[in-house]
């Protein structure tokens, strides 16, 4: 589904526009109906190669194909998402719907699915101001569904979450998969790519050093922390 | 078309809601009420010294909200990461652009209205003239902002937001003079004055051209059909400075 071929980034850093290459060639491939992981240290450029694909940065060189008509196909929600303040949750999420071109009636049917879906139907009149980081995280990840999308990039969606949040988190994940949907996510949180992903990449200053199944990772080191640690430290 | 809307209805909601708004606001009705001591005080022109200094007023404080409003819109989104999260959706940069535009222009109406309303209020009681005219001034004050608008959301596509609503003011006052100092350079007959003072001519909007606060106070006959030209002129003035704005928020990368 999401094909990344040969993905170079430069970026300007500093007064004097000093040129800094942030993805030296990043090569991955994303079947349709996978969870993938994206794993790798900070600095890596996972959100970068994310960034690109979303047309939010211009490659340098090479190419990316999300195998999707179009971002109306795709949903992504970004690391410690910030939204906007004077907005409920109810009225972000219809926001969020009108941008896809959802009639009243449809756009209020699934805002409330998915407020529902990410339990937040309780506080769904409350301002976004007042939500705790683990509420924000998981109207986040509402944004990200509002279109019901075939493709869905999340980054960091663990963060922040209680125990219970995470659980749920995963649990959306685990349903649009079942669904038939693509999943991409980061994370550092080894132990949740562990659970729900099928296949993986691991990157490390900015090109994939390793992808491949999580059996196959498995099959070379005991844990999933233990077979990350010797790819990104080799 | 639905995603304009939408980002027009949010940044309505957006403009609207914000609380410096509403301190802006009543800080403009007390001094527009100001107007009430300086009539007291001078002798049978009550009501013109209520209409005078109310649109001032309205000028002023309207300017303060077009500037400071517009120059924080597109900064603030992207400052705060807001832009992921409509860009990495079927969002044009252009719909972005003219939907905070929009947006603010109803805010923009609420307020000059909300003044509009309370100085003819004012003028009505206490000089006993249903002025019409005020009407008119503070529609023409409302034009001329809109270009502020537009130009300073312009800048805020390239800078910081503080360099925008700068450059904003500087916009307004220049467009205040423009016109007078063309007509200065013009009587010097030096021919690169003159040339300066036309190229600024061209690239600052013209907004005394609309200004129909003298014809308000009875000062001035205002010939309607040159100020519906002028009032063309801005419109497109400021279809250009968006599209301006556009061209150049279309090379940014987040």
């Amino acid at each position: 589904m999401i094909t990344v071929v040969g993905l170079h980034k430069l970026v300007a850093v500093g007064l004097r526009r000093r040129r800094v290459e942030i993805l030296k060639g990043v090569d991955l491939r994303v079947d349709r109906n996978d969870v993938f992981g994206l794993l790798g240290p900070n600095g890596a450029g996972k959100t970068t190669t994310v960034k690109v694909a979303l047309g939010l940065m211009r490659p340098s060189s090479g190419s990316v194909e999300l195998g999707v008509d179009g971002l109306s196909q795709v949903g992504y929600m970004p690391e410690n998402p910030y939204f906007y303040d004077y907005l409920s949750g109810r009225e972000f999420l219809g926001f969020c719907a009108r941008l896809f071109g959802f009639e009243a009636a449809a756009r209020h049917d699934r805002v409330e699915q998915l407020l529902r879906d990410v339990g937040l139907a309780e506080a769904a009149g409350t301002h976004l101001r007042k939500y705790s980081k683990g509420m924000l995280q998981r109207i986040g990840i509402a944004q990200a569904l509002v279109n019901d999308p075939e493709l869905v990039l999340l980054d960091e969606p663990m963060t922040g979450l209680d125990p219970v949040g995470r659980v749920e988190v995963k649990r959306i994940i685990e349903r649009l998969h079942e669904r038939g949907k693509t999943v991409m996510f980061n994370s550092h949180i080894l132990s949740d790519v562990h659970e729900l992903c099928s296949r993986i990449a691991i990157m490390r200053t900015g090109r994939v050093v390793w992808q491949g199944t999580v059996h196959e990772a498995l099959a070379e080191a005991a844990t999933l922390e233990e077979f990350f640690m010797q790819v990104v430290t080799s | 078309m639905k995603q304009l809307v939408a980002i027009t209805i949010n940044t309505f909601k957006e403009t609207i809601r914000d609380r410096v708004l509403a301190v802006i606001v009543v800080f403009a009705l007390l001094m527009i009420a100001g107007g009430l001591w300086l009539g007291s005080i001078s002798l049978g022109e009550q009501g013109r010294m209520i209409k005078d200094f109310g649109l001032v007023a309205v000028t002023g404080f309207g300017l303060i909200v077009a500037v400071f409003v517009a120059a924080n819109l597109v900064h603030k989104e992207v400052e705060k990461r807001t832009v992921y999260v409509l860009f990495s959706k079927p969002v044009s940069r252009a719909a972005f652009i003219t939907g905070k535009f929009i947006g603010l222009c109803g805010t923009m109406a609420v307020v000059l209205a909300g003044m509009g309303l309370f100085l003819f209020a004012l003028v009505w009681i206490v000089a006993g003239q249903a002025s019409g005219m005020v009407l008119l001034a503070v529609l023409m004050i409302y034009v001329q902002l809109l270009a502020v608008v537009a130009v300073t959301i312009f800048f805020s596509t390239m800078g910081s937001a503080i360099l925008a609503a700068v450059l904003g003011i500087c916009v307004f006052v220049a467009g205040q003079l423009s016109h007078n100092v063309l007509a200065l350079t013009r009587l010097g007959k030096n021919p690169i004055t003159e040339a300066l003072s036309w190229v600024v001519y061209v690239i600052i909007p013209n907004l005394s051209a609309v200004d129909v606060k003298a014809g308000a106070v009875g000062e001035q006959t205002l010939a309607w059909g040159q100020i519906g030209l002028w009032v063309a002129y801005l419109l497109a003035y400021i279809v250009v400075a968006l599209a301006l704005a556009t061209v150049i928020f279309r090379r940014k990368e987040f």
